[in-house]
C-alpha cells in the first residue's frame, strides 16, 4: 500500500463566505457548514466558533478533535464506513490542512470532561492549543436517547472534517511524504536482519461514551485484528470515546497516530514494522482473557520480535496491558509499554491499577492527577457549568482570582498514550 | 447459570431481574462483590471503569456468577485490587453528585454492554 | 543570620551509654553533642546546632506518643530551620526513631528533615516522603562521609533553595513521582527504549515494577481432626520477664516456649514487648494476640489433632524484610521436622 500525505501548513483562520486557503490562512464559511450538518434531522442548532493558538479562549468540553482533510487520488474520502462508503483505506494521495483542527463540543451526559486552553498554563498541557480550531457545537432535538445523540455530534465531527478539509483541493502541499509498505513476506525479504516489530494498539471498547470504531465496526464486537499502518493514518480508525479526556485517543490522534508515524520512520532503518494490531479493551474478565491470549496469538504468528503496546484509558484496562505484556514477555517478544499513570495528587501512589514484573519497559506519559492551574478564561466555547465537574470534584478548586486547579486527567491529549504528548515522569 | 448483578443504581434494580440491591455507594458494592468472589462465586465483569470519571460516578453495577473453581485467585486479586485503587482514588475527592441521573443512565448502559459481551463469551443455550 | 538546626540522636551517639541506656527517656542539652558537632563545623559558615535531643531507642519505640510530646515542645520552642537526625546506618530502632521524629516534625510543623540510613533500614519504609534520606553505609564506619552529605542537603533546605533530583543531590529517591516535560514526545521514546533492547543496550524504565515475594502455599490439610498445629506470632507475646531479652522493634531474634501443660496464655505468666500497639488488653489477656486458648479449645474438641507443644514468637514492628525471612526459615525447618502440620500465624 502507498499513501502520500501532503501537508498544506495553515498558519491563519478566518471566517468568510468560501472555503479556501490562501497563503496558509483557512477560510471558513460557516453557513455552509452549517447548512451541510442540519441535513441530519436530528441535529437542532450548529455553532461555530474560531480559537487560535495565543487567545485566551477555553474549549469545554470536547468531545473530539479532528484533521480536516481530502483525498485527491485513490479510493474513498473521509472516514469509510462511517461518514462515507465502505472502501479500502491506505492508497493514494490525500491532502491535509496541516495545523487546523475540527473541534467538537456539547456533552451527551453532564459529568463529560475535557478542557483545551488556547494560551497560558493550560495551553503547555494539550497538544491542540497549537493547532487552529474550528469549534463546532451541535445540540440535538429534544426526546434522542443518548445513544443516538453521540452518534449525531460523532457524525457531525466528521462530516465537518470532511468538508473543510474540501478547502486544500487544489492547493499545493508544503510537505509531502510518502507511506509505503508492502505485504509483510515483502518486507521482510528486503531487511531480513532487521527485527520485527508489531504494534499493539488498545482501544476503550466498553459501551456508551467508551466506543471506537474501525471501518465503521464497533470495536467492541471484534477479535483483535491486523491493520496496515496505512489505513489508521487514512481514516479507518475513528474515536466513540468521551471520557478519558487525557488519554483518549481523538479522530485526530488516530489519524496522526504518533506509535505508528515513529514506528515507520525507522522503518528499513533499525526496524522491520509488521503491522498494528487493533485490540479492543473489554468490560468481562472471560473477554480479557480472550482478547489478551489472541493479541499474544497474533504478535507470534507474525513473527514480531518486539512489540510496543499502547492503552486507552485507566483502570480495568491496565489488566489488560500487563495480561499483554505478561504473554509476550513469556514468549520471548521484547516489549515496551506506553501508558499513563495515577500516581496520587503527591505522586506516591502506586502507579498502576495492577502490577506485572514482566513489565520491565515502560514509558510513562505522565501522571493523570498532577494538577495544574488554568488562568481565568476571556471566552469559554462550550459549557461553562463543565468548568466545575472539571474540577476534579473537590473543594476549594477554583480561586478568588477565577484560577482553577484541576487535574491533568481533564485536560485533552495531555497523558496520551499513544506518546502524542511529550510529558514523562520522573522520581523525586 | 445464575447471573446476579450487584449493584446501588435504583436504574439497574428496576429494569433487571437478579439485581442484589446494594444500600450505599459504588464501594459498598466492590465490598459487596468481595464478599460474594471469596466465598468462591465467577467474577464477570472487572469492577471498575475504563476511566478515571468512572471512578467518580456514585453507582456501580457488576455482575458475578455461580461458584467456581478455576480463576478463583484471579478474580480475588482482581477485586482487592479494585478495592485498594478505589480507595486511593476517593480518599481525596468527593463523589460526583451532581450528575446522578446521568451516571444512572451510563452505569445501567455499560451494564448492558457487559451483559452482551458476556452472553456472546457462554454462548447460552 | 545563620540558620538553626536541631539534631537528633540515641542514647549511644548521644554518648550516654550503650544498650543498658536504650530505656533513658528523652533530654535536650542545648549544645552539639557526638555527630551533631561534626555536623557543626560543616554548616558553621551558614547555619549553626542550637542543641541535641536524646532519647533511648527501646524507650522511643515503647513509648512514642510521650516521647515525642517531649520533642515537639523542644522543636515548637526553638523552631530551628532544619531538623538532623541519625545517621542511623542499619541500627532498626534507631531507624524507626529518626522516621517517625521526622515524619511527625515534618507533617505536624512543615520542617524540612534530613537523616541518613542503610538502603535495608526498616526505618526507611516508614520515612514515607517526610525527610530527605541520605544513603548510608551498615556500620557507624560511614558516619565521615554520611555527614558532610547531610550538611550539604541541610543547608539548601534550610535556605529554601529548591531541591533537584535525588541522584544529583545525593538522597534516596522519596518515591514522589512528579510530571515533567520530556524533550521528545512518548511514542518517539518508546521506540529507542525497544531498539535499545534489541542491540541489548541499557535502558531505563519510566516505570519501575515493585518486586513481590511469592511464596508458594503449602497443599491444604486433608484431615483437619488429625492433625498437629503450631501457633507462632510477630505479636511480641513472651513469658513475664522477657528471659530471651526480645527487642521490641526491629527484632534480632525469635523466641520457642513450651505450651504443652498450659491451657491458654495467662496476663500473669505472659505478656506483650511488642513497640507497635497499646499494650494494655494484650497485658491483661495475652491470648488475644496469639489464641493459645482457642487452639487449645480446638484439640479439645476434635477439631483440630493437636496443638504442637511449642510457641514461637517475635515482634514484628520495625524488623527488617531480611530478618523476618531468616526467621521464617528458621521456624519453618523446626516445625516440619517436627511433623507439624500446619500453622496459625498471628500478627498485629
Amino acid at each position: 500500500m502507498k499513501l502520500e500525505l501532503r501537508k498544506i501548513h495553515i498558519k491563519d483562520l478566518a471566517m468568510g463566505n468560501e472555503m479556501s486557503v490562501k497563503n496558509g490562512t483557512l477560510t471558513i464559511d460557516k453557513e455552509a457548514i452549517i447548512e451541510v450538518l442540519k441535513d441530519d434531522v436530528n441535529v437542532k442548532d450548529v455553532k461555530i466558533d474560531i480559537a487560535k493558538p495565543g487567545d485566551k479562549t477555553r474549549i469545554i468540553p470536547v468531545k473530539d478533535v479532528i484533521e480536516p482533510r481530502v483525498k485527491i487520488e485513490g479510493e474513498g474520502n473521509g472516514f469509510p464506513g462511517v461518514s462515507t462508503a465502505v472502501t479500502q483505506a491506505g492508497s493514494g494521495k490525500v491532502n491535509i490542512l496541516d495545523g487546523a483542527a475540527v473541534v467538537t463540543i456539547g456533552d451527551i451526559v453532564g459529568f463529560q470532561e475535557g478542557v483545551v486552553d488556547m494560551w497560558g498554563e493550560g495551553a503547555k498541557w494539550t497538544p491542540f492549543s497549537k493547532t487552529y480550531n474550528i469549534v463546532i457545537d451541535i445540540s440535538v432535538i429534544d426526546g434522542l436517547d443518548p445513544h443516538t445523540h453521540e452518534a449525531t455530534v460523532r457524525m457531525a465531527g466528521l462530516k465537518a472534517a470532511e468538508l473543510i478539509g474540501q478547502a486544500g483541493k487544489d492547493v499545493e502541499p508544503d510537505e509531502v511524504k510518502t507511506y509505503e509498505m508492502g505485504s509483510i513476506f515483502e518486507e521482510a525479504e528486503k531487511y531480513p536482519n532487521l527485527p520485527k516489530v508489531a504494534y499493539v494498539e488498545m482501544l476503550i471498547s466498553q459501551g456508551l461514551l467508551h466506543d471506537g470504531y474501525i471501518y465503521g465496526v464497533n470495536s467492541q464486537l471484534i477479535l483483535p485484528t491486523l491493520l496496515h499502518p496505512n489505513e489508521e493514518l487514512d481514516g479507518a480508525v475513528i474515536s466513540g470515546n468521551c471520557v478519558a479526556a487525557c488519554d483518549k485517543i481523538t479522530t485526530y490522534q488516530h489519524q496522526n497516530n504518533s506509535s505508528i508515524l515513529d514506528l515507520y520512520e525507522m522503518h528499513g532503518k533499525e526496524i522491520n514494522f509488521l503491522g498494528v494490531i487493533l485490540t479492543p479493551e473489554l468490560t468481562t474478565l472471560a473477554g480479557k482473557f480472550r482478547t489478551c491470549d489472541y493479541t499474544a496469538k497474533l504478535c507470534k504468528s507474525l513473527g514480531a520480535e518486539g512489540v510496543i503496546v499502547s492503552e486507552e484509558g485507566y483502570g480495568n484496562p491496565d489488566s489488560d496491558l500487563l495480561m499483554i505484556c505478561k504473554r509476550l514477555e513469556e514468549s520471548g517478544i521484547k516489549t515496551v509499554l506506553i501508558t499513563d499513570e495515577c500516581s496520587g495528587r503527591d505522586g506516591m501512589s502506586q502507579p498502576l491499577a495492577d502490577t506485572t514484573k514482566e513489565a520491565i519497559a515502560v514509558i510513562s506519559t505522565g501522571n493523570v492527577s498532577h494538577v495544574v492551574k488554568l488562568d481565568k478564561a476571556d471566552k469559554v466555547l462550550g459549557n461553562q457549568a463543565a468548568i466545575a465537574t472539571l474540577a476534579g470534584g473537590w473543594e476549594g478548586s477554583i480561586d478568588e482570582n477565577g484560577v482553577l486547579s484541576c487535574e491533568l486527567n481533564a485536560v485533552i491529549g495531555a497523558t496520551s498514550e499513544i506518546g502524542y504528548h511529550n510529558l514523562t515522569v520522573e522520581l523525586y | 447459570m445464575s447471573t446476579q448483578i450487584i449493584s446501588n443504581n435504583p436504574t439497574v434494580k428496576e429494569e433487571f431481574q437478579n439485581v442484589v440491591f446494594v444500600e450505599g455507594g459504588f464501594l459498598d458494592v466492590l465490598i459487596k462483590v468481595r464478599d460474594l468472589v471469596y466465598t468462591g462465586h465467577e467474577l464477570i465483569n472487572h469492577p471498575l471503569g475504563a476511566s478515571i470519571r468512572i471512578m467518580f460516578s456514585p453507582y456501580r453495577s457488576i455482575m458475578v456468577g455461580d461458584k467456581t473453581t478455576s480463576n478463583n485467585q484471579y478474580f480475588m486479586e482482581t477485586i482487592e485490587n479494585s478495592i485498594i485503587n478505589y480507595k486511593k482514588h476517593m480518599e481525596v475527592r468527593l463523589v460526583d453528585n451532581d450528575n446522578n441521573e446521568d451516571y444512572r443512565y451510563i452505569d445501567k448502559d455499560l451494564l448492558m454492554s457487559a451483559i452482551r459481551e458476556h452472553e456472546m463469551i457462554k454462548n447460552l443455550n | 543570620m545563620k540558620f538553626k538546626a536541631i539534631y537528633y540522636v540515641n542514647q549511644f551517639f548521644g554518648q550516654i551509654g550503650g544498650e543498658d541506656k536504650a530505656g533513658m527517656k528523652p533530654m535536650f542539652k542545648e549544645e552539639a553533642i557526638g555527630p551533631a558537632m561534626g555536623f557543626n563545623t560543616l554548616i558553621k559558615e551558614e547555619g549553626e546546632v542550637v542543641g541535641t535531643i536524646i532519647c533511648g531507642d527501646n524507650y522511643f519505640n515503647e513509648n512514642k506518643e510521650e516521647s515525642m510530646k517531649f520533642i515537639m515542645d523542644i522543636v515548637k520552642k526553638h523552631n530551628p530551620d532544619v531538623l538532623i537526625a541519625g545517621p542511623a546506618f542499619n541500627a532498626g530502632r534507631y531507624g524507626m526513631a529518626c522516621a517517625g521524629v521526622g515524619s511527625e516534625v515534618n507533617e505536624e510543623l512543615g520542617i524540612p528533615v534530613v537523616t541518613g540510613m542503610y538502603i535495608e533500614n526498616p526505618g526507611l519504609d516508614a520515612v514515607n516522603g517526610t525527610a530527605y534520606v541520605v544513603s548510608v553505609p551498615d556500620s557507624a564506619v560511614g558516619m565521615r562521609d554520611a555527614l558532610p552529605k547531610m550538611a550539604k542537603l541541610a543547608i539548601k533546605l534550610a535556605k529554601g533553595e529548591e531541591m533537584g533530583k535525588p541522584e544529583v543531590e545525593g538522597y534516596l529517591p522519596q518515591g514522589k513521582r512528579l510530571t515533567v516535560f520530556s524533550d521528545k514526545r512518548g511514542s518517539k521514546r518508546a521506540v529507542e527504549m525497544l531498539i535499545k533492547r534489541f542491540k541489548n543496550e541499557e535502558f531505563k524504565t519510566e516505570m519501575p515494577m515493585p518486586v513481590f515475594d511469592t511464596v508458594e502455599p503449602a497443599d491444604a490439610i486433608k484431615d483437619l481432626s488429625k492433625a498437629t498445629i503450631a501457633l507462632v506470632t510477630s505479636g511480641g507475646i513472651v513469658p513475664t520477664g522477657n528471659p530471651d531479652r526480645i527487642q521490641s522493634a526491629s527484632a534480632q531474634k525469635w523466641g520457642k516456649y513450651n505450651v504443652a501443660d498450659i491451657d491458654a496464655l495467662t496476663g500473669n505468666a505472659y505478656c506483650t514487648i511488642h513497640g507497635g500497639y497499646d499494650p494494655v488488653y494484650a497485658n491483661a489477656v495475652p491470648d488475644r494476640v496469639a489464641p493459645l486458648d482457642l487452639l487449645k479449645k480446638n484439640e479439645k474438641d476434635g477439631v483440630i489433632g493437636k496443638v504442637f507443644d511449642y510457641f514461637y514468637t517475635t515482634t514484628g514492628t520495625g524488623t527488617s524484610v531480611g530478618n523476618a525471612i531468616t526467621f521464617g526459615k528458621e521456624i519453618g525447618q523446626e516445625l516440619k521436622e517436627a511433623g507439624v502440620d500446619g500453622v496459625i500465624v498471628t500478627s498485629t
